[in-house]
């Protein structure tokens, strides 16, 4: 074959990759989507436990934003949806990586396997469900939140940004549980998946800024990198920046590296299905 | 074999799994376009093993294995566009309709949406699940459910179908319904590749079988090839009075070497096979010989097997059992 042929056929045979991509990911994540809809024991937990935590944390602790030292342009409520909507968006996304490792111990995911010209759709394909379960909670606790007479004080751009870092912290959330899905191949993980996350979230400035944090907690939180998306999406929500640029690379950051992750799970289990 | 053909070609292929697990150790095989080939074996030899790295589910430990002209390792997404596989456990999902696999499948082997439907409903129709299309999969039954599978495999008219244990399970319609679609396949040009224990499977479907045992190919040919090359048949006698044997045994030996027989009765290799028969009888007779049972005995590849590894193929499935499970564990290496 000529040289020009033989470009041709390689242009040709990446633009089929990347269509074999994109449609593999299209396939699951209709599929992912239409079971999640389908099934209340999913559907509705998921969008039952946020709003539980919200009315807690921030109906119950709602004094703690009287408490001296404290202040939160958008009052409480606003200070505590922030850390509901990250957790909702992380959980989104570790739930779908539940998702998966049920599908590879059900052998599900061996008729994926076995269907995907290029297997990288897989895990592109879950990361959709995960984003669109996520965008269904938060608008979901976003309304809830509304109604009950949350603040924002950021304007349009700010909210849009709020929104954005909830996504990347879903993609986030489902590149860790699904690398440990692709490795483990078994629900059995579903404790290594959520562990972390709940530990990060929980060692961070939930119910108080991180000032108002002291001793062990205090020094924890100042290095856990959720303290920068709480500080970042706070101040986003208030239009008082805070931490926004650390938050958002964090979060890039994250994403990337939880990438590599999964995909280097998915080359695991292709070599152990 | 050319790029485009549609056989299978297997070279010194092995798989080795974690604990020195060797569960294909270095098989040849070659399998012919529009071939049906029956690969027989107990469980734990190694044949449902050697189905994951011809589908591409599982990557060699060494050797090569070809599959539609494509390397297996090299050219994975190919090979996968090239063949259809229904493995053991049907692989689906009880929350979406029969309609809604064969959707999720075209889509997933890129078929044009204006052909997705009629794909699909072509398909259900074929294997009888039109009236079941719209019913989610966790109320089927196992046939239905293999059913479903074998035209979820066929949606995007492979050249090659590998079929794994398919009528595991089944009751005796639903398997000899599948066994007719096999065969329709196999008639339209489609290479199949079927792993079975059933030695009835084998014998009636696959125009040629290997047999596998402790992860080595032990015998292959046709099966007429196959039982042929391990003797004749044999008549088997019991007798009326149990205290006759010794005398029954006598008169059977003069037909020819003496066979493996249950514990009461004798049997012998008949020269003639079938034509023998009546002699025997006559002689049986003669010497006032009363039998509670005769039997003619034709081999089975269950003899083939026998023969080849000193142990019968339902035995043997225990055995390999205990020595390893075909299941794949995590691997050495790949």
């Amino acid at each position: 074959m000529s040289a020009s042929g033989q470009r041709a056929r390689s242009g040709s045979s990446q633009r089929a990759r990347s269509g074999g991509i994109w449609r593999v990911a299209l396939a699951i994540a209709w599929r992912g989507i239409h079971t999640y809809l389908r099934r209340p024991d999913l559907f509705v937990p998921s969008l039952i436990f946020p709003l539980v935590f919200f009315a807690s944390f921030a109906g119950g602790l709602s004094a703690v934003g009287s408490i001296p030292g404290f202040h939160f342009p958008a009052g409480y409520t606003a200070f505590q949806f922030v850390f509901i909507l990250i957790q909702s968006a992380m959980f989104g996304g570790l739930f779908t990586g539940f998702t998966l490792a049920f599908d590879f111990e059900s052998g599900f995911a061996k008729r994926l396997m076995l269907a995907a010209s290029d297997r990288r759709g897989i895990a592109l394909g879950y990361a959709l469900v995960a984003l669109t379960r996520a965008v269904i909670t938060l608008a979901f606790v976003t309304a809830v939140a509304l109604i009950s007479g949350m603040h924002i004080t950021g304007d349009g751009i700010d909210v849009f940004g709020l929104y954005t870092l909830a996504l990347l912290l879903t993609l986030v959330g489902y590149g860790w549980a699904a690398g440990i899905a692709f490795r483990f191949r078994s629900i059995q993980a579903g404790p290594l998946m959520q562990t972390p996350i709940f530990l990060i979230l929980f060692l961070a400035p939930v119910y108080v800024p991180l000032g108002l944090l002291s001793g062990w907690i205090h020094a924890v939180a100042s290095v856990n990198p959720a303290t920068a998306f709480l500080d970042g999406g706070r101040g986003l929500i208030s239009g008082v920046h805070d931490h926004t640029a650390l938050a958002f690379a964090c979060a890039l950051a994250l994403v990337l590296l939880f990438g590599v992750w999964t995909l280097s799970g998915l080359r695991n289990a292709e070599r152990s299905v | 074999m050319g790029e485009h053909g549609n056989g299978i070609e297997v070279e010194g292929l092995i798989r080795d799994f974690k604990g020195g697990v060797r569960a294909v150790d270095g098989i040849d095989l070659r399998v012919a376009p529009g071939e049906i080939y029956g690969f027989l074996g107990p469980n734990g030899a190694g044949k449902s093993t050697t189905l994951l790295i011809l589908t591409t589910l599982l990557p060699p430990t060494a050797g090569s294995a070809r599959v539609a002209g494509l390397d297996v390792v090299s050219r994975g997404a190919e090979v996968r566009r090239a063949i259809g596989a229904s493995l053991q456990e049907s692989a689906l999902d009880p929350f979406l309709t029969g309609r809604e696999h064969m959707r999720l499948q075209s889509s997933l082997h890129g078929l044009a949406k204006t052909e997705r439907a009629a794909r699909g409903q072509e398909l259900l129709d074929r294997v009888g699940l039109s009236d079941a299309a719209d019913r989610k999969v966790g109320g089927y039954s196992g046939g239905m459910k293999r059913r479903l599978d074998l035209a979820l495999a066929l949606v995007h008219r492979p050249r090659l179908l590998f079929l794994d244990e398919p009528t595991t399970g089944l009751d005796p319609q639903s398997r000899a319904a599948l066994w007719d679609e096999v065969r329709r396949l196999a008639d339209d040009g489609v290479t199949v590749f079927l792993t079975t224990q059933y030695l009835e499977e084998a014998d009636v479907l696959a125009n040629r079988v290997g047999i596998i045992d402790r992860g080595k190919i032990v015998a292959e040919g046709t099966p007429a090839e196959l039982k042929a090359g391990i003797g004749r048949p044999s008549v088997e006698a019991i007798p009326h009075d149990p205290s006759d044997r010794e005398r029954l045994a006598t008169v059977l030996h003069r037909f020819g070497e003496e066979a493996a027989a249950s514990s009461n009765g004798v049997a012998v290799r008949l020269p003639e096979g079938a034509a023998d028969l009546a002699e025997v009888v006559r002689a049986l007779d003669a010497e006032g010989l009363r039998v509670a049972d005769l039997r003619l005995h034709s081999p089975t590849l269950d003899d083939v097997f026998l023969a080849k590894t000193g142990r019968s193929l339902e035995g043997a499935a225990d055995s390999a059992e205990d020595e390893h499970e075909d299941a794949p564990a995590e691997p050495v290496s790949a």
